[in-house]
């Protein structure tokens, strides 16, 4: 099973375009406890449904939450808690995916080569790897460009990637 | 408790302002005392939000000066027209799942 390490944003888009329940059923999910407290407090969960999911998905295990001990990264810009904790536990349990969609995470992530997805690719993948439907994959990067401020040069081009995953398919279907 | 502070300002502005207040029957001190806290809270919005643009602070750093939730953030982002500080760079980038 493929190792995810996600930070808050990551697990807010997810929540809020409606694939972090599948993302969970299909990756080992694995948050520190910063960003369970980034995302899930009290108040967050009485106040939003994205926070309420996020913190059932942890109470019943779907989302692990791990200490990424007490070491710090050498990193040449600052991060927050939440962020470095996620990039070290990334990097600490190996083969692992690094999920953010925040770019100064990001930066950090290519210093150190981890590997890093963000939520619209994730929607793309699900799409190719035929978990979620091309109608819901389409949804969901709707929903990343109103609600997830996507840039719309990313989104154009997400949904670029999905109409040539769904032609590709059609063509493999006329072939065989 | 207010603190007395000492600032200049230009001439015009300071008529206006006057002339403004009058008017309207405010209390100079406690107007200025307004506007500028109305201000302030704005440009460290404008600022703040400029430095998340250019990837200087992360999401949650600027949530935390303006003590805003995540979904307030994207909220705001909305209201002023702004993105996310993704790059078109970080998409290619991004890894592919393993079948």
């Amino acid at each position: 099973m493929t190792r995810m390490v996600a930070d808050s944003s990551a697990l807010i888009l997810l929540a809020k375009c409606g694939l972090l329940e599948i993302v969970c059923n299909l990756f080992e999910i694995i948050v520190p406890k910063a960003v369970n407290i980034e995302v899930a407090t009290e108040d967050l969960v009485k106040n939003y449904p994205d926070a309420a999911l996020i913190s059932d998905l942890i109470s019943k295990g779907a989302i692990k939450v791990q200490s990424s001990g007490s070491d710090r990264l050498p990193l040449p810009i600052s991060l927050h808690r939440g962020k470095e904790d996620a990039l070290l536990l990334a990097i600490k349990l190996g083969r692992s995916l690094f999920a953010t969609d925040d770019g100064k995470a990001i930066k950090a992530a290519k210093f150190f080569k981890v590997p890093f997805i963000i939520t619209p690719k994730i929607v793309v993948e699900l799409f190719r790897l035929q978990k979620i439907s091309f109608k819901k994959a389409r949804k969901s990067l709707e929903k990343l460009s109103k609600i997830g401020r996507y840039s719309p040069e990313i989104i154009a081009d997400a949904l670029v990637s999905l109409m040539e995953e769904k032609n590709g398919k059609t063509n493999n279907h006329k072939d065989t | 408790m207010a603190k007395p502070t000492t600032i200049r300002i230009p001439e015009d502005l300071l008529n206006e302002i006057n002339e403004f207040v009058q008017k309207s029957k405010l209390d100079r001190s406690a107007y200025l005392r307004e506007v500028l806290r109305k201000g302030f809270s704005i440009d460290k919005q404008d600022r703040l939000l400029l430095k998340y643009a250019r990837k200087e602070l992360s999401q949650v750093e600027v949530c935390e000066e303006l003590k805003w939730d995540t979904w307030r953030f994207l909220a705001q982002l909305k209201a002023r027209n702004l993105y996310l500080n993704v790059e078109f760079e970080d998409w290619l980038d991004a890894a592919e799942l393993p079948s």
